[in-house]
């Protein structure tokens, strides 16, 4: 009986349609200056990812991915325990990146469990990605958090729609307070130590809905969202002998919409939405941009605007806000099949903050590619961007894929 | 004047001809779906080479068909798929879906002459022209590699796009089938495409080797295809968004 059993699994195993990858990432960061409440200057990350996946059915497939990660500046635990939440201040050193089971059948596809949810279109800024907290410990080079989830696809014909069910909230992680990427103000006086404290973590379902329209020349969607903002709002309590601050997360609904038309000389991509809350505030966030490609390059230039319409926030953590009033730049070359280009910019319209990034790659074998890139920000105090002035650095790293 | 009417109209019919074996040879090799694993060789003008591998899966037929290639190899590249959805009337829609982002990404073509992932082969060389959208005459006959071939010029018709002013094809006499293809821009030869290794597959005939040379880049690609599978079902599914994110 028990080798029945094992046959019929191994026939099983060997019937699916298996695909993994991974790579380990090596990658040191240095920074030229130092910061106030940060005295590091050269910081070594190492991540190693592995995503699998099995179709056990012709309707029925599994996908999971693992992270093992640490880095020399405290910013990844130093338990050995696997998370599989990813709302923590510190990234896990072991996680759950992904775990999901997926069904389709004809036009139908349901996914659950912990997955990736974008819905922009646009580049560099996406309002819609409501569904798409990141790790900002690093706020310039951060990547998205996959969320707890139910989604329902149904694509018939040019129309699809997308029903998203968040039963488990998944706040982006923010920057660290004794770490470069929180920046206080210099004239702030405090008569206490400040301290970071556990975040207000609100309960309760978030959904969304969004229906695409595939149409003949131009892409078009809307998007509907009611849950809570993964970008905090801080605020500070006093607690005998310190100050704390922690993180809250307004309840929001948006309304958004998104278009992509290409034309003969450009693709024009549009993605804007309205953000509506009891607690925050209220506000209209867009980007519109042209996208080219001549030759080897592919360029994109655009504009960010923020409306807002109702002020009630006294201190936020939002860096999709912080982009907006900006033109915003991006250009890739690739070179040849083992070298490319890119460079991406976000320059605020008044001049008063500015990030460039360039980045060159080039790979060096089968598995291996190495990675070297120079951020530069530049501002006043006063500017998202610009408060990061004394964070300017250089990456280089390796990558080996498998 | 009735001698200049003669040659008018023997022009004429000469231009249906072209035309009528264009036509005839995309009948000929017509398939409803085709499904194979590609190997793409890229040797650099320094004499390098990179090597990548798909899978590639059409439904349908010239300037209707979709299709969806996947890349298997090398791991760099693993997972990054390219759905293209051909239209008789206007230039192909392409979605780039890229696992490590997680997401699609509308492939914005206004200038299709941009080389595929760095190959030697553009874009507009991957789309599957309806006959409909050139014009076409017959230059004369000539021998290819042993080969009785007709050679055959094809210009876009007014109003369609494409990087080429014209293409010659050298195509098989006792076949229907190309043999090699010249591809021009503003008259000078940019592009020679090369099909070798012509074997009939499941009552089709196919190149089972194809060679591009970049005459500007001094660059070529050599694109091999293995388990070429004709007329198998593939289901409609599989050339949509959803598919492509789903990573099938």
């Amino acid at each position: 009986m028990k080798f029945a059993l094992i046959a019929a699994c191994a026939a099983t195993l060997a019937a699916q349609a298996f695909q993994q990858r991974g790579y380990l990432d090596l990658r040191t960061t240095f920074f030229p200056q130092t910061a106030a409440n940060d005295s590091g200057r050269v910081i070594a990350d190492t991540l190693l990812r592995y995503e699998v996946s099995a179709k056990l059915t012709p309707w029925f497939k599994l996908n999971g991915a693992i992270d093992a990660r640490t880095d020399t500046h405290r910013q990844t635990e130093r338990s050995g325990r696997f998370d599989w939440q990813d709302r923590g201040f510190l990234r896990p050193a072991l996680s759950f990146r992904r775990f999901s089971a997926v069904a389709f059948k004809g036009p139908v596809t349901f996914e659950i469990g912990k997955q990736f949810i974008r819905w922009g279109k646009a580049d560099i800024l996406n309002p819609l990605d409501r569904f798409a907290p990141r790790d900002f410990l690093n706020v310039i080079d951060n990547e998205f958090l996959g969320v707890l989830a139910a989604r329902l696809t149904i694509e018939k014909g040019p129309h699809t729609l997308d029903i998203v069910l968040q039963p488990r909230f998944t706040p982006s992680r923010t920057p660290l307070l004794n770490q470069r990427w929180v920046v206080l103000p210099p004239d702030l006086q405090i008569p206490l130590p400040l301290s970071q404290g556990a975040p207000q973590l609100p309960g309760g379902v978030q959904t969304g809905a969004r229906w695409n329209y595939l149409g003949k020349g131009y892409e078009m969607a809307l998007a509907f969202y009611e849950g809570h903002n993964h970008l905090p709002q801080v605020d500070a309590r006093f607690i005998p002998g310190r100050i704390e601050l922690f993180n809250r997360f307004a309840p929001m609904r948006m309304y958004g919409g998104a278009g992509a038309v290409p034309l003969q000389w450009f693709t024009v991509k549009g993605e804007g939405a309205f953000f509506s809350s009891k607690s925050a505030d209220n506000y209209l966030l867009y980007v519109l941009q042209l996208e080219r490609t001549i030759g080897e390059w592919t360029l994109v230039g655009g504009y960010s605007g923020e409306h807002v319409t109702d002020k009630k926030t006294l201190r936020d953590f939002a860096p999709d806000r912080g982009l907006a009033r900006a033109f915003l730049f991006r250009a890739s070359l690739a070179i040849d099949t083992a070298r490319s280009v890119s460079g991406e910019a976000a320059i605020r319209q008044n001049g008063q903050g500015a990030w460039l990034k360039s980045e060159y790659t080039q790979t060096l074998s089968t598995h291996w590619q190495a990675r070297a890139s120079v951020t530069l920000i530049r501002g006043g105090a006063d500017d998202f961007l610009g408060q990061y002035r004394r964070n300017s650095h250089a990456i280089l790293a390796m990558r080996y894929s498998f | 004047m009735s001698k200049w009417i003669i040659a008018v109209l023997s022009a004429a019919a000469v231009a249906q001809d072209a035309r009528q074996i264009v036509e005839e040879s995309q009948k000929r090799n017509r398939s409803n779906t085709q499904q194979y694993e590609g190997v793409l060789q890229v040797f650099n003008p320094n004499g390098k080479n990179t090597e990548k591998r798909w899978q590639f899966f059409r439904s349908g037929n010239y300037g209707e068909s979709k299709a969806l290639l996947r890349f298997v190899n090398p791991p760099e590249v693993k997972g990054v798929a390219l759905l293209i959805v051909n239209h008789p009337d206007r230039a192909s829609d392409q979605w780039m879906w890229l696992p490590e982002l997680q997401r699609d990404r509308r492939v914005a073509l206004q200038d299709r002459s941009t080389r595929f992932f760095g190959t030697d082969f553009s874009y507009e060389d991957l789309e599957e022209r309806d006959v409909n959208q050139s014009d076409f005459k017959l230059l004369g006959e000539e021998t290819i590699e042993g080969h009785a071939c007709w050679k055959i010029e094809a210009t876009p018709k007014k109003g369609k796009s494409s990087q080429y002013n014209k293409v010659v094809s050298w195509l098989r006499k006792d076949i229907y089938y190309p043999v090699q293809y010249e591809m021009y821009a503003k008259n000078q030869l940019v592009r020679k495409l090369h099909y070798r290794r012509v074997e009939k597959v499941s009552g089709v005939w196919s190149a089972l080797e194809m060679e591009m040379f970049d005459i500007r880049r001094k660059g070529r690609t050599v694109l091999k295809s293995d388990k070429l599978q004709y007329n198998i079902p593939l289901k409609d599914e599989l050339f949509t968004l959803q598919s492509l994110r789903r990573g099938e």
